[in-house]
């Protein structure tokens, strides 16, 4: 029994994926000895990811029950470099093409989509253990708990990414969102972080129920939940009542699209950033996406290129209704993290443009896309979660006013990642954009490539707004803002020494404050101009230099090609 | 007399309909994460009746994955209401109903 | 016959755990003594008419979330059982790794006191939490004419510890007048 004969199409030779003794299909065999292979080269990094949980769990377990600064973080993040590690090892051994393959009983992919997955969401662990261990420690949360659940978290969405069939696609799913959950619930003196962990919860397992039914559906219409026999079932059979098919995909979409936050799926988002700790949200917003968009590239490209006809309207507005409703939104909100909440929506339809596609560069320019939103949003909350202070008092806009006062050097990282985000030539943030642009004009999508550009200067308004609130000096003016040039702004109780703000200037701070909250209401507005203590902030070490590596990651993204190479190669070894 | 397979589809595309409703309509957590329940048990009945339909076992074996996962999930959703209830002075799952999950 | 012989093992162990749990619970455990007045509910010395509405505390659910995960572990022996012979050592090996996760989870449940009972200890040492209302805070035993001294009983004296340690008003032995129970 093969798994495959054939071809897949052009440019895709299916020999070679079949496993040596092409034994293995699906979750059962037929009668007499059976030996699964296991590939352990294939599956590296869901285990180290793993097996580092186990081993804090069990450490913490043994330990004497004290206080271990910087332990349980410096192990996470260990685990974190050995996976991207691992995942470059991967790499180098893919890049002879013989060796990519279906492992683990079929259950596995081995390619480069895997591996540049998995160096994805290793930079993920690491960044994260690096900006929470400082939060947790101001918080006094510390403990092996967040970290284990990180790594668990980081294995699931591995998982994801390597699923060679849509079981394990759940199971991956469900190791990621479950770890989700409880982190955003992990604040326990937080009212906002139960809560906002108890919403994250049940629509999660609302949209994981609807993912497995969808794969069910599936299953049923095609006799299979493997991807490359659902593909050969697709290729071989014309499916005269698709009812089943179409209801199974659409509901598969609906399910992935409620992890990754596309529009009209993302209602839990701004409440479950709001609530949840800050650098967790960062972790989360860049891993949660990642792996639901590789997920769904996964299953929509091996599995339903056949239908790509019924899909392709369906994510085409997904992403429109996610670009043009995260912008928008993001213009209004006086809460910083829902700010930023409302942009990765805008910013996951912008993968979804890219999904849309359906060709070669459209998925590398989605995988690009989402490995350098990841060092952008990291690095954002990691700043953020500087800026709101002891007990996440402040998250409104008002508390990064004058943050090119208190530490100019974490204002100028910062803008730099909000200027990615906007879409700013010369950062990641504006290749990540054009790339997606410019796979959909491939396509000859015009209209969709205009909603883009229009999606991103809509965004650039509401970053830009946050950027200039950083130079806004933070000592209390009496001046309103709309009121007449020339009359607005009071003295700056310190000098200005940030790189970008003009000293002394009463008249251009009260003009940076009309800006910087124009079209905001009123409540909006009052609450944008409460300024922070005008007190130094100091940044942690590890946060720093986790931040250092975002900033500087992404301008050199965005200057140079290597990344870009890299994420160029994903698609040689697939296309439709 | 045997029941036809696409019976027990519908009826359990109705316990998916009935929990979906149930979770976007009830107030109260604990019905909320039985209305799930009765989500992932129409999914598994509609893994088996195709596991049946089509001969082949695989349906089968993934209704445990989905078994399991959703005793994690139950497990993980009873967690975080505990974890509610330490921060409030109550002892019931009834007092967190006015959340509006 | 031979056959069954595996079978009668598997019964007569079940037998052994079930009677052995009992009888070690009965050995090991402390022994209230319990009377009528001790098993009838409280309400201010007013019999009830009808069921109390069944309200447990959250405590419980902790138990049953811990009973649920390692229950469920176990679905995934059934397909080994099932394909035991054609899997050999491989998948005893997988199956053993498999166990040894669980295991790592129970021992990380252990050393977090999750598996400690009793009242007061857990309320009073972790969660800070005020104790405003649990058994031990708010029933007050009253030596009753004819009956041993309440002292005797294990469950009073560790009552009255974790009154004191919550501080309630139900602590204060000046509140502590004699009431009167009737047992319905």
């Amino acid at each position: 029994m093969t798994i495959f004969a054939g071809t897949a199409g052009p440019g895709c030779t299916i020999s070679n994926l079949v496993t040596s003794e092409a034994k293995v299909s699906g979750l059962c065999t037929a009668k007499g000895s059976l030996s699964i292979p296991v590939e352990y080269r294939s599956i590296a990094p869901v285990l180290i990811l793993g097996v580092a949980a186990l081993v804090l769990l069990v450490l913490s377990a043994t330990l004497p029950k004290r206080r271990y600064p910087g332990l349980w973080a410096g192990l996470t993040a260990l685990a974190g470099i050995a996976t991207t590690v691992d995942g470059i090892v991967q790499w180098a051994n893919l890049d002879n093409p013989a060796n990519t393959a279906l492992t683990v009983g079929g259950q596995v992919l081995y390619d480069h989509f895997s591996a540049f997955f998995a160096i994805l969401f290793g930079c993920a662990t690491t960044l994260g253990a690096a900006i929470s261990d400082s939060y947790l420690s101001r918080e006094a949360l510390d403990g092996p708990e967040p970290y284990v659940l990180m790594l668990a978290c980081s294995a699931g969405a591995v998982l994801m990414a390597e699923a060679a069939g849509l079981i394990t696609l759940f199971l991956g799913l469900e190791v990621l969102s479950i770890s989700l959950y409880t982190m955003t619930a992990y604040h326990r003196r937080r009212a906002a972080s139960g809560e906002a962990g108890l919403k994250y919860f049940i629509l999660g397992s609302f949209s994981s129920a609807v993912f497995i039914y969808g794969a069910a559906l599936v299953y049923g219409a095609t006799g299979s939940t493997q991807y490359f026999e659902i593909f050969q079932f697709l290729t071989g059979t014309v499916v005269v009542h698709d009812g089943v098919l179409l209801a199974g995909m659409a509901l598969l979409v609906a399910g992935l699209g409620f992890k990754v936050a596309a529009v009209p799926f993302h209602f839990w988002a701004p409440d479950v950033y709001q609530g949840a700790p800050t650098p967790f949200v960062g972790y989360m917003a860049a891993v949660a996406k990642a792996a639901g968009f590789a997920g769904l590239l996964r299953a929509l490209m091996l599995a339903l290129p056949t239908q790509v006809s019924s899909w392709r309207p369906a994510i085409w507005v997904l992403a429109v209704a996610s670009v043009l409703v995260g912008s928008v939104m993001a213009l209004v909100q006086a809460d910083l993290k829902r700010l930023l909440a409302y942009s990765s929506i805008s910013q996951a339809g912008y993968v979804l443009i890219g999904l849309q596609a359906g060709t070669q560069a459209g998925w590398s320019a989605a995988s690009f896309y989402l490995f350098t939103y990841l060092f952008m949003v990291v690095g954002t909350f990691a700043v953020v979660g500087l800026t709101q202070g002891r007990g996440e008092v402040r998250n409104d806009l008002g508390s990064i006013r004058g943050l090119g006062q208190r530490n100019p050097w974490l204002a100028g990282g910062m803008l730099v990642l909000l200027l990615a985000q906007a879409g700013v030539p010369l950062t990641s943030g504006f290749l990540g954009k054009w790339l997606v642009i410019s796979a959909v004009i491939g396509k000859g999508q015009y209209e969709l490539a205009l909603i883009g550009m229009v999606g991103a200067a809509i965004a650039a308004f509401a970053y830009l707004r946050v950027a200039l609130l950083m130079y806004v000096p933070a000592a209390p003016t009496p001046a309103r803002p709309g009121q007449p040039r020339g009359e607005g702004g009071g003295e700056p109780a310190v000098a200005p020494t940030g790189p970008g703000a003009p000293s002394g200037l009463a008249e251009v701070a009260g003009d940076l404050e009309a800006l910087a909250t124009a079209g905001l209401g009123a409540t909006a507005t009052a609450v944008a101009l409460r300024a922070p203590s005008t007190a130094r902030l100091r940044v942690p070490r590890a946060t720093a230099a986790a931040i250092a590596v975002c900033v500087a990651f992404t301008v050199f993204a965005g200057v140079s090609t290597p990344v870009l190479s890299l994420a160029h190669s994903i698609g040689l070894t697939w296309s439709l | 007399m045997t029941v036809p397979g696409p019976w027990y589809l519908v009826l359990a595309a109705c316990l998916f309909g009935i929990g979906g409703a149930g979770v976007l309509v009830r107030r109260n957590i604990l019905v909320m994460y039985m209305c799930i329940e009765l989500m992932l048990n129409g999914v598994n009945l509609t893994f088996v009746t195709f596991s049946r339909m089509l001969d082949d076992l695989g349906g089968q074996a993934s209704v445990f994955f989905v078994l399991v996962v959703a005793a994690a999930e139950v497990v993980v959703g009873l967690g975080i209401i505990v974890a509610i209830y330490r921060r409030r002075t109550g002892a019931t799952a009834d007092d967190v109903s006015s959340l509006k999950g | 016959m031979d056959q069954y012989l595996p079978l009668l093992l598997i019964f007569a162990l079940g037998l052994v755990f079930a009677v052995g749990s009992f009888a070690a619970s009965r050995m090991l455990g402390p022994r209230p003594r319990l009377n009528p007045a001790k098993l009838g509910p409280f309400e201010s010395g007013i019999a009830p008419r009808r069921e109390p509405p069944a309200r447990f505390p959250v405590r419980f659910y902790l138990v049953a979330m811990i009973f649920i995960i390692f229950d469920i572990e176990i679905v995934f022996l059934y397909p080994l059982a099932v394909m035991f012979n054609q899997l050999g050592l491989f998948g005893l090996v997988e199956m053993a790794s498999f166990a040894l996760v669980v295991f790592v989870a129970f021992a990380y449940l252990v050393s977090e006191g999750a598996l400690d009972w009793g009242p007061g200890k857990r309320a009073g040492s972790r969660s800070g939490a005020p104790v405003t209302r649990s058994v031990s805070a708010t029933v007050r035993r009253v030596s009753r004419p004819g009956a041993p001294t309440p002292q005797a009983s294990p469950w009073a004296a560790r009552g009255g510890e974790a009154a004191a340690a919550a501080g309630g008003p139900a602590a204060s032995p000046a509140s502590a007048a004699p009431k009167a129970r009737v047992v319905g």
